[in-house]
């Protein structure tokens, strides 16, 4: 009688470990890995720089980073455009620059941090944040050791005001489709950051796979220009206050794109024109007193504004979650908003209600 | 052993396991609260028709009016000056004056400066005096025009939105004080409509916490919702409709003003 109990408890102990396991995988966050950082004492310790080290932090932002550097040759607006001079790290690290242990080998692996080479006649560096030439090199692994603190909340309340589209009175153009010079309408600035992401097409190359990305997102700031517009100088955090925009974060952050949902919506045209009001759909954004876990989600509701009724006279006619619900039926798959990752599953409730 | 009791233990475990899966999935699969929506609509009729409130943010506080009495009192008996009057005791131009009108900008934020406003009929002395000063340190003309309200004086730049923060941020802190609970604030859109989501069911305030200017008046809602668990769908057909007229469905207190003339 024993041995069926010992059993037992070794198969429900298994199940439990089983099941335990099971939930934490499934729980378990994708958390950014953190960057491999050679251990302190170790000489490969200088080929990564750190902001978060006792003596860096220490110092003020300005020590190191004069600002603006020489920026009418790096950009067209005075920028913290690249890296410290060699000051900056001579200063305190003169033995890892020119002691012999240093010297040895490939050459002072300091060098590296900002060079791509550690050799005496090496002038070439890695991009400073935004590439200043087209062929310059970015550093080959993410080395971002910073977040950005930006109140949307405080930006919308000085920036999303109302700005019609001037009109010509003299005219008034009578046609179904926007002629390709017609400015869109520009409700509420928000394009004063948010721009059409083909104006950065040739900036920012992008991996071919993530074309997507390019083509339907807006863009968003990626140079201190959109920033140093109001905060250059008198309106803080003003340009020498770094700490003010960048704060460090102790493990490494990558730039991650939302997750797309309905993937064959188009900001610009596509299928139609989305004309409305960027607040009209994306109902949370003047909530948002951060950018952090800021996630663009518009709520299916939002589409019904114009997706559920096509029984107006628009031209061209809206396809209406109703007749998607129909599609459904017969070929297992929504296909008009989502791509088949999405679209070949069961509407969620949020769907049906939105219909309705 | 015999058969028996091995079948016994094979089922047993199941049975177990069974147990402790159910068990497991229970405590972490415990379905949220329910949450509740307000489609927020705000309109106000003045004397050219009823109008929609565009781009005013709204509070969401915990809490009934008689429940957040003395906020409410604190938010009636509050003055702001007008946009008008501020920007005229600071000497500003009537330039100036009408670009801020003409956006209903509270500061020079508001919007991008454009070359024609700052040369030609259109242009604002102050915005053509901060960008010969912003050309003579940047040298480039474009980024001088795009960085002007650098080298504006402080009180042009945003001296009224400043001031009008000011007094929601006191507002704000002695509602915190009073209210449990974190508020919520949101914009409303060119149509005057904005969305409170996710919130917890309950009875809330929804304010403008100071006066809205509108045409020639200046208007403060104070008003009552009792939010019950629902979807967007739901509060899209549904909206909380806020005005300046009478309405006996909706519990508000609506102060309107006409807005003073400057000296």
């Amino acid at each position: 009688m024993k041995r069926p109990f010992i059993a037992v408890l070794t198969i429900a102990f298994a199940l439990a470990a089983i099941v335990a396991a099971q939930t934490r995988r499934g729980s378990r966050t994708n958390k950014p890995a953190t960057q491999n950082r050679p251990a302190r004492g170790t000489p490969a310790k200088y080929s990564a720089f750190l902001h978060s080290s006792d003596k860096h932090k220490s110092l003020a932002c300005n020590d190191c980073h004069k600002i603006p550097t020489v920026w009418n040759a790096k950009r067209d607006f005075p920028d913290v455009a690249d890296f410290p001079g060699h000051d900056a790290c001579v200063r305190c690290h003169r033995p890892q620059f020119f002691s012999r242990p240093a010297m040895s080998g490939t050459g002072p692996v300091i060098c590296t941090v900002c060079h791509l080479r550690a050799a005496p006649r090496e002038a070439a560096r890695f991009a400073f944040g935004k590439p200043n030439a087209g062929d310059q090199s970015a550093k080959p692994k993410d080395e971002r050791q910073f977040t950005i603190e930006f109140p949307h909340d405080k930006h919308q309340n000085v920036i999303a005001r109302l700005q019609s589209p001037r009109l010509d009175p003299g005219l008034l153009r009578v046609s179904f489709t926007p002629a390709p010079d017609e400015k869109r309408a520009d409700y509420n600035n928000c394009t004063i950051c948010h721009r059409r992401n083909d104006e950065l097409l040739s900036a920012q190359p992008l991996p071919a796979q993530d074309d997507q990305f390019r083509k339907f997102f807006k863009t968003v700031p990626r140079s201190h220009d959109a920033c140093f517009a109001c905060h250059w100088k008198n309106q803080k955090p003003i340009n020498n206050d770094c700490g003010g925009c960048h704060k460090t974060a102790s493990t490494f952050v990558p730039v991650l794109m939302p997750k797309r949902i309905s993937a064959k919506f188009s900001h610009e045209g596509g299928k139609g024109e989305h004309v409305m009001e960027c607040t009209t759909c994306h109902i949370n954004i003047t909530r948002a007193a951060s950018v952090r876990g800021l996630t663009p989600d518009v709520p299916i509701a939002a589409c019904t504004t114009c997706h559920k009724d096509n029984k107006k006279t628009t031209y061209p006619k809206v396809v209406t979650i109703e007749e998607e619900f129909a599609q459904y039926k017969t070929t297992n798959a929504c296909a008009y908003c989502h791509a088949p990752d999405v679209g070949s599953k069961k509407p969620p409730a949020s769907h049906e209600a939105a219909a309705q | 052993m015999s058969v028996n009791s091995t079948r016994t233990a094979f089922f047993s475990a199941i049975f177990i396991g069974g147990l402790l899966t159910l068990s497991f999935a229970g405590h972490t699969q415990t379905p949220p609260a329910p949450r509740g929506v307000i489609r927020l609509k705000v309109r106000y009729k003045s004397a050219d028709g009823t109008k929609e409130l565009v781009r005013k943010r709204f509070f969401l506080i915990k809490g009934s009016l008689d429940e957040n009495k003395a906020l409410a009192d604190a938010i009636k008996q509050t003055t702001l000056i007008s946009r008008e009057c501020y920007y005229r005791s600071k000497g500003a131009s009537e330039r100036l004056i009408k670009w801020l009108d003409d956006n209903d900008c509270e500061s020079v934020y508001c919007r991008a400066i454009e070359e024609r406003e700052l040369i030609g009929p259109d242009a604002v002395p102050e915005f053509k005096s901060a960008y010969d000063l912003a050309l003579r340190q940047l040298k480039t003309p474009e980024v001088a025009r795009r960085w002007l309200p650098n080298y504006l004086p402080a009180d042009l730049r945003d001296g009224y939105y400043n001031l009008k923060q000011r007094t929601i941020e006191g507002l704000l802190k002695q509602a915190g004080a009073l209210s449990a609970k974190p508020l919520m604030s949101i914009m409303t859109d060119r149509k005057g409509t904005a969305y409170l989501t996710d919130i917890e069911p309950g009875t809330y305030t929804i304010s403008n916490l100071v006066p809205s200017e509108s045409d020639k008046s200046e208007i403060l809602w104070l008003c009552e919702r009792e939010v019950k668990a629902g979807d967007l769908s739901i509060a899209m057909r549904r909206p909380f409709i806020l005005s300046n007229e009478n309405d006996p469905k909706v519990k508000c207190e609506v102060i309107v003003r006409r807005l003073p003339v400057c000296n």
